[in-house]
Parts: structure tokens; C-alpha cells; sequence
């Protein structure tokens, strides 16, 4: 099983949106694939109609006192199953904290789903916190939104230079997300980064009424409107993030 | 730890109109439904049913535009699909890669993938959501279904497979409650696959290898060999078919088998049956293994191939390209001369004649000696006399020996292999297993010895018609390594013949024997 992070530092960057559209496209091609909503806000479990509720809680999933397997749930999209949200997880930190090998704790969560699917999405929290620590040491691949600001590349870097210290470093593939192509500001930032930088994706996920519609939907855009634009554009983004997963 | 969702699929009877159906689950239940569409798809399995023995369902649907194979597994997990070229026949390496061909390929192994029947239905899917608008319950109703057979459509039974989704198992009992409660629906019985198989005239299980003759210790032993003898006979038609179209290899393989047991019921039963009809069809028998036998050598040459080479250091295996090129061409000359031989008048004829001697009432005159005997006590005879030779014959063999006695030996061992598979069941499991076992332990290492001998000396034989290829020298020289290779099995094999002998001919075993067939 591979697993992937939607990630970033700050909120409202387009994190769940790509994590429950690159699911369900993973699922569409056949992949068993887990949808793990680690986001105590639980924005993944509503878009995907499952009640944000852990039995439980986040204490006793983390501490592997819970049957994970009870906590599963079945999404509309068939072959996307989900492990939902859980407002108890605005505590994981602390959990984590009081835990033994905190930054190896999600890992072992998810050692047991291992034999049942071919990737597991983690959709997280914004933070820079043990909770992340734990989310990149699991994770074979982080995905990062970007918004297209000036302080952005800062923001990546600053990603960059703490994933040098972590022992388990996992692949970085970033991406600019709700891109606005009438701002001059948008434009000129993703023009201006290098070309041929292999850890910014060359697909850019517009700003785009369909993709806030999901909210409204509560579906992933790419099952509900798959031939509007921003659908396609997320599966550009899967296009290139596959092949890196050796899926 | 199980994520399976539980499936059930219920028939609907007959005169019950399906709608009726849809409209009890709409009454019941918050229901999402899609518009009905006709859908044209295709069985597809291995002739021997293997993805259908593992709860596998395969069709290829998408009609000429879009052809794709669909996998479903009645495990609760969706649909996989792949596009496929469209063909007579996949091999697993037809395959695209991906989820398909990773589920398939293992199950199928040297098997090819056929169209084993062609269906017609209205195809309609619905959905039970809760109070969130979530799909708690998936449903398909399979609807007017029809054996898309020529002109002639066959009707099947209409079919509601009922889903779960994981973490909502309440949603689902309800579901299936109010369909046995209130519609009265009872389970299907088999797949709609199994269904539309036997509507086409096949077995829904699927070409088999073991014989399914239910025998009693007092049965008259002529009547019980013709019963075993008719059932392998069905076991040589039914993959005649396959073996002439070069479908895959096994055909040829269960069809040398079941030809192969049959004479060995032949020749150790031979009192139960005339004298006077019994050489020519024995005869005819040898004829058919004669005429095989070229082409399943070269088959288990080119499935041992990869393998084979595999020790060969790599910068001198493609000069063994032109070896693998000899063989392939050979195994064409080979299936050439099958196929003249098997579809000849004179091999038509001399089957007809056997099916009417297996289908004869013996009648009157006179009755063969063993005929009439209890066929527990024919067979038994038999077995122990098998046994008793073999254990003298093999106790003979020395490091000194001859490989044509230990080829001889096996040829025993084959013999008392089909006794014990065609007529063990008259005799308690617990006698006749360890038997078996240990037999197969013998038979193994007498069956390596023999085979890796017949390849090298096949590998041998090819070295005047290498010599004059392109890239020949270099194949001879190669083709030494792969010959010593054999050798060198062969050599094991007999290595381990002493200690697989002791424990087949121990007095333990020898006791058993006498004790139970004696």
C-alpha cells in the first residue's frame, strides 16, 4: 500500500479538495484506496456524506486500543473507503505526545489496512506539529497545495528544510492550487518558478465554481462533473502523482 | 482482519415482474435509481472454470466501440476493468498491465481466457441512501436476461444482486429483509454466468479431470470400468475441441490424461471385458497417446523454457534464441500432424467404434471372466498385484541400473496412480491416502528423472539442425549449458529415488496394502 499526505502549513489551500478528488480517481482506475480524514474539522467525511465519528476517539485509534477495520466506512465512490474525522483529533498532538515513538504512531495505524488497499490518502490537518511528523513518516509521497502568492516558494522551502531532518524524507510533489488566471499575481508567480523543477507538478488547479460547488454536492468533482475543467485538471494532477507512487 | 461487505443475489420467479420489485424497494427506502440500459456482454473464464471456482466473475463488455473486461468478485469490491483487444482468446499476458491482470493472471496460470457464453439484459442500478444522502445499500437488477445465442434467445432468470457498503451493515439486513419478508424472494442458486454456461450446453463447473463415477464395492466390475470408461471418454471429447483450435496447452494435457487412464482400465481390467473387441480398441487408444505425443513434449519444453534459462548467464542466453526458435517451429510441424491425425476419417471411425463398445450391453454369450466379479475385488487384486511388482522391481534398482528401469517403474507407478484415483473410493480414505501419498512422493522424483531425460535428449537431437541456422555455434555452445543443466536434475532426481522408494515399499506401507485390498 502507498500512501500519500495532502499537506501544507496553512488552511484553505485546497488540501481536502485535492485528497478526496485524487481518491476517488484512484478508486475509478480500479486501486483500493483509504481515505483517512486526519483534519478534526472533518471537511473530507462531510464531502463525502460520512458522519465525522471515531468509536472511540482519537486516543484509542492512535494508541491501537480500536479495531480500525470497525471504523471503516464505505463511500459513494465504489473502491473509496474512508476512515473518518473525528473532532477528538484537535487532541492528537497531545495523544501523540504521551505515546511512545510518536512520529512512527500513524504508520502503525495503518499497518493492518496494508494488505486491503493499494493507497491510502491522508487528508491533514494545517500544522506544523508531531501530527505532521507522524504523517510524514508514514507517507511515501506528500502532496502540497500551493495558492500562488509571493510567500509562497518561501513556504515550500521552509517545508523543504524540515523534511531534511525528518529520518523517513518522503517524495515531495507540489502543485499550485485555486489559481486564479484573470489575477496578474497568479500568473506571474507560477510563471516565474523554473522550469523542469520535479517536485512542482506542472498541472495547476484552477479556481473554479465546480470545484467550490463540491461543498455544496458533497461529492468529489471529478465523480459529479467529470469533463468540467476542474476535474480534468485534477486528473492531470493523479496523471503526474501516479507513475511517482510506482502504482 | 475482513473488510469483506456480504452480496447476495436473489432470483426473481418467473411471472414476477421485476418493476414490481424496484417499486416495493421505493416504497421501503430512500431509492436512487438509474435509467435501465441493455447491456451485451460475454462469460468469460478458463474452460476449467477457474476464476468462477474462486467467486470470480469476467465478462468482457463494451461492445465493439469500447471492449473491456470487467472483474467482479461478489466480495462487496467494485468492479475492475481493463480494455482488451479483441480475440479469440487472452493468455494472462494478453492482458494490459494493471489491477485486472494482477487478480487474473495467478488464477489462471497456462490457461487461456474464452468466451464461454454471450448474455443479453436489462441492466439497472440502484441505490439505498440514508438520511445524509449517502449510499448505504447498492443494488443491480439483471432484468429479461437472455442466452444471446444466434436467433434463438434462451431466457434466464431475472436477478437482484443486493450489495453492502462497508460500515453500514443495518442498512443492509434491512434491505434483504423486506425482499425475503415482503417480496418473498429466495436466494439464487448459482451465478448468472453458471446459468447462461448451462443454457449454452456447457458444464457451469467447467471442464473437469476428475471423474465423477459413484461406485459400491458389489458393482458388477465390467459395468463399473464402462461407467469410469464413458466418463473419461466425455473427458477426451470435451477437450478435443480446445486441442485442435491450440487454445492452450492443457487441453492436450487432460485429453492425454484421460486417454491415458482410460487404457490403464483397459489393460488391468482387461478379464472384465471380450477379448475379441478389447486389443483393437486398445490399439486405437495407443494411437491417439502416439499422435499427441510429439506436440506435449515440445509444449512441456516451451512451458519449462523461461525457467530453464534462467540459470544461463545472461550475455549467453540470446545465442539460445535460435534453440527456442527450432523448438516453437517443431511444435507447429507437430500440431500439424495432430491435427491431420485426430481429424482423419480413419481415427473418427475407430472413436465411434469405441463409444459403441463402452455404450454396448454386454448381452448374453459368453461372459468375460472378471465381468461379473465385485469390482472392490477385481480392482483390488489389481492394485496389490501393482503394488507387489512394483516393490520387487524397484528393490532391483541400484545405482547400476539403467534409466529404462526406472522408467519402467514409473510406468507402474502411473498404473497403480489410476487405480487408486479411478477406483480408490471404494475403499476407506485413511487406507488409501497415505498410498497415494507416498506414491506421489516415488512418482515425483521418477517423473523428473524421465522427463529431464527426454529433453536433454531432444536438446541433443536439435544440434545438425542448429548447426546450420544463423547464430548456430553460438546456440550449440549455449545449448551445452541447458543440456548439462537437465543433467544435472536428473541426476537429483535419482539421488533421492533410495530414500522416496524405502518410505513407498516400507512394511508399514506394504501391511496397509494387504490389509485393505487383499
Amino acid at each position: 500500500m502507498k500512501v500519500v499526505a495532502t499537506y501544507n502549513i496553512k488552511g484553505g489551500v485546497g488540501k481536502t479538495s485535492a485528497a478526496v478528488n485524487v481518491a476517488a480517481l484512484a478508486a475509478g482506475q480500479g486501486l483500493r484506496t483509504l481515505l483517512w480524514d486526519l483534519d478534526p474539522q472533518g471537511a473530507a467525511s462531510f464531502l463525502l456524506r460520512v458522519r465525522p465519528k471515531v468509536r472511540g476517539g482519537g486516543r484509542k485509534l492512535v494508541r491501537g486500543r480500536s479495531d480500525v477495520a470497525d471504523l471503516l466506512r464505505g463511500t459513494d465512490v465504489e473502491g473509496l473507503d474512508l476512515l473518518p474525522a473525528d473532532f477528538s483529533y484537535r487532541h492528537m498532538d497531545l495523544v501523540l505526545d504521551e505515546s511512545g515513538k510518536p512520529a512512527r504512531r500513524l504508520r502503525k495505524v495503518l499497518a493492518p489496512l496494508a494488505a486491503h488497499y493499494d493507497l491510502a490518502v491522508l487528508d491533514c490537518p494545517p500544522s506544523i506539529s508531531l501530527v505532521s511528523e507522524s504523517v510524514f513518516d508514514a507517507a511515501d509521497a506528500l502532496l502540497v497545495p500551493l495558492i500562488p502568492t509571493t510567500l509562497t516558494l518561501r513556504t515550500f522551502e521552509q517545508l523543504d528544510e524540515f523534511l531534511a531532518g525528518v529520518d523517513r524524507r518522503p517524495q515531495v510533489l507540489a502543485f499550485f492550487s485555486m489559481v486564479d488566471g484573470r489575477k496578474r499575481l497568479h500568473r506571474e508567480v507560477v510563471e516565474s518558478l523554473p522550469q523542469g523543477r520535479g517536485d512542482i507538478a506542472a498541472t495547476t488547479i484552477p479556481a473554479a465554481t465546480e470545484v467550490e460547488q463540491m461543498g455544496v454536492d458533497r461529492a468529489p468533482v471529478v465523480v459529479r462533473a467529470p469533463r468540467s475543467r476542474g476535474a480534468r485538471a485534477y486528473e492531470a494532477l493523479w496523471d503526474e502523482l501516479r507513475p511517482r507512487l510506482g502504482l | 482482519m475482513s473488510l469483506e461487505v456480504p452480496t447476495s443475489t436473489f432470483a426473481l420467479p418467473a411471472g414476477l415482474d421485476p418493476s414490481a420489485v424496484v417499486a416495493l424497494l421505493d416504497d421501503r427506502f430512500d431509492l436512487e435509481l438509474d435509467p435501465p440500459a441493455t447491456v451485451r456482454s460475454t462469460v468469460v473464464d478458463t474452460a476449467d472454470r477457474r476464476l468462477g471456482a474462486q467467486g470470480l466473475e469476467l465478462t468482457l463488455e463494451g461492445g465493439r466501440a469500447a471492449p473491456t473486461l470487467v472483474l467482479r468478485d461478489g466480495a462487496g469490491s467494485p468492479p475492475v476493468t481493463a480494455p482488451v483487444v479483441p480475440r479469440r482468446r487472452w493468455m494472462a499476458g494478453d492482458l494490459p498491465p494493471g489491477p485486472l491482470h494482477d487478480r487474473v493472471a495467478p488464477v489462471v496460470g497456462v490457461r487461456a481466457l474464452l468466451p464461454l457464453a454471450a448474455l443479453r439484459a436489462d441492466v439497472r442500478s440502484l441505490r439505498v441512501r440514508n438520511g445524509d444522502g449517502k449510499t448505504v445499500v447498492r443494488l443491480r437488477l439483471t432484468a429479461h436476461a437472455t442466452l444471446d445465442d444466434g436467433d434463438r434467445p434462451v431466457p434466464l432468470e431475472s436477478r437482484l444482486d443486493v450489495q453492502g457498503v462497508l460500515g453500514y451493515p443495518r442498512a443492509r439486513a434491512r434491505v434483504v429483509a423486506a425482499l425475503t419478508g415482503d417480496a418473498g424472494l429466495a436466494e439464487a442458486s448459482g451465478t448468472l454466468a453458471d446459468e447462461a454456461i448451462a443454457a449454452a450446453g456447457g458444464d457451469p463447473s467447467g471442464l473437469r479431470t476428475k471423474v465423477r463415477v459413484r461406485l459400491a464395492p458389489h458393482d458388477r466390475t465390467g459395468e463399473a470400468a464402462r461407467r469410469v470408461l464413458r466418463d473419461l471418454a466425455g473427458m477426451v471429447e470435451a477437450n478435443l475441441p480446445g486441442v485442435l483450435a491450440d487454445d492452450d496447452t492443457e487441453f492436450l494435457h487432460d485429453l492425454r490424461v484421460a486417454v491415458r487412464r482410460s487404457r490403464s482400465v483397459l489393460r488391468e481390467l482387461r478379464n472384465a471385458f471380450p477379448p475379441e473387441d478389447l486389443g483393437r480398441h486398445r490399439r486405437a487408444l495407443r494411437w491417439v497417446q502416439e499422435v499427441t505425443g510429439p506436440t506435449r513434449d515440445l509444449d512441456v519444453q516451451l512451458l519449462g523454457w523461461d525457467a530453464l534459462v534462467a540459470d544461463v548467464p545472461a550475455d549467453r542466453r540470446a545465442a539460445l534464441d535460435p534453440v527456442l526458435a527450432v523448438l516453437v517451429d517443431h511444435r507447429e510441424a507437430a500440431l500439424r500432424a495432430l491435427r491431420r491425425a485426430l481429424r482423419s476419417a480413419s481415427h473418427r471411425e475407430a472413436w465411434a467404434s469405441y463409444r459403441a463398445f463402452l455404450d454396448a450391453d454386454p448381452g448374453p454369450g459368453t461372459v468375460p471372466p472378471d465381468a461379473a466379479r465385485p469390482v472392490a475385488e477385481v480392482a483390488g487384486r489389481r492394485i496389490r498385484k501393482v503394488y507387489a511388482r512394483m516393490v520387487r522391481e524397484g528393490g532391483a534398482i541400484d545405482d547400476t541400473s539403467p534409466a529404462a528401469d526406472l522408467h519402467e517403474l514409473r510406468k507402474r507407478g502411473k498404473e497403480l496412480r489410476y487405480l487408486l484415483e479411478l477406483f480408490g473410493s471404494l475403499w476407506p480414505d485413511e487406507a488409501v491416502r497415505p498410498l497415494v501419498r507416498s506414491l506421489k512422493g516415488l512418482q515425483d522424483v521418477l517423473g523428473t528423472h524421465q522427463d529431464r531425460e527426454v529433453q536433454a535428449a531432444h536438446l541433443r537431437g536439435l544440434a545438425t539442425e542448429l548447426a546450420g541456422r544463423p547464430g548456430g555455434p553460438d546456440a550449440l555452445l549455449a545449448l551445452g549449458v541447458l543440456v548439462d543443466r537437465l543433467e544435472s536434475d536428473q541426476r537429483e532426481a535419482r539421488a533421492r529415488f533410495a530414500e522416496r522408494f524405502a518410505s513407498f515399499a516400507s512394511p508399514a506401507q506394504a501391511g496397509i496394502v494387504t490389509g485393505t485390498f487383499g
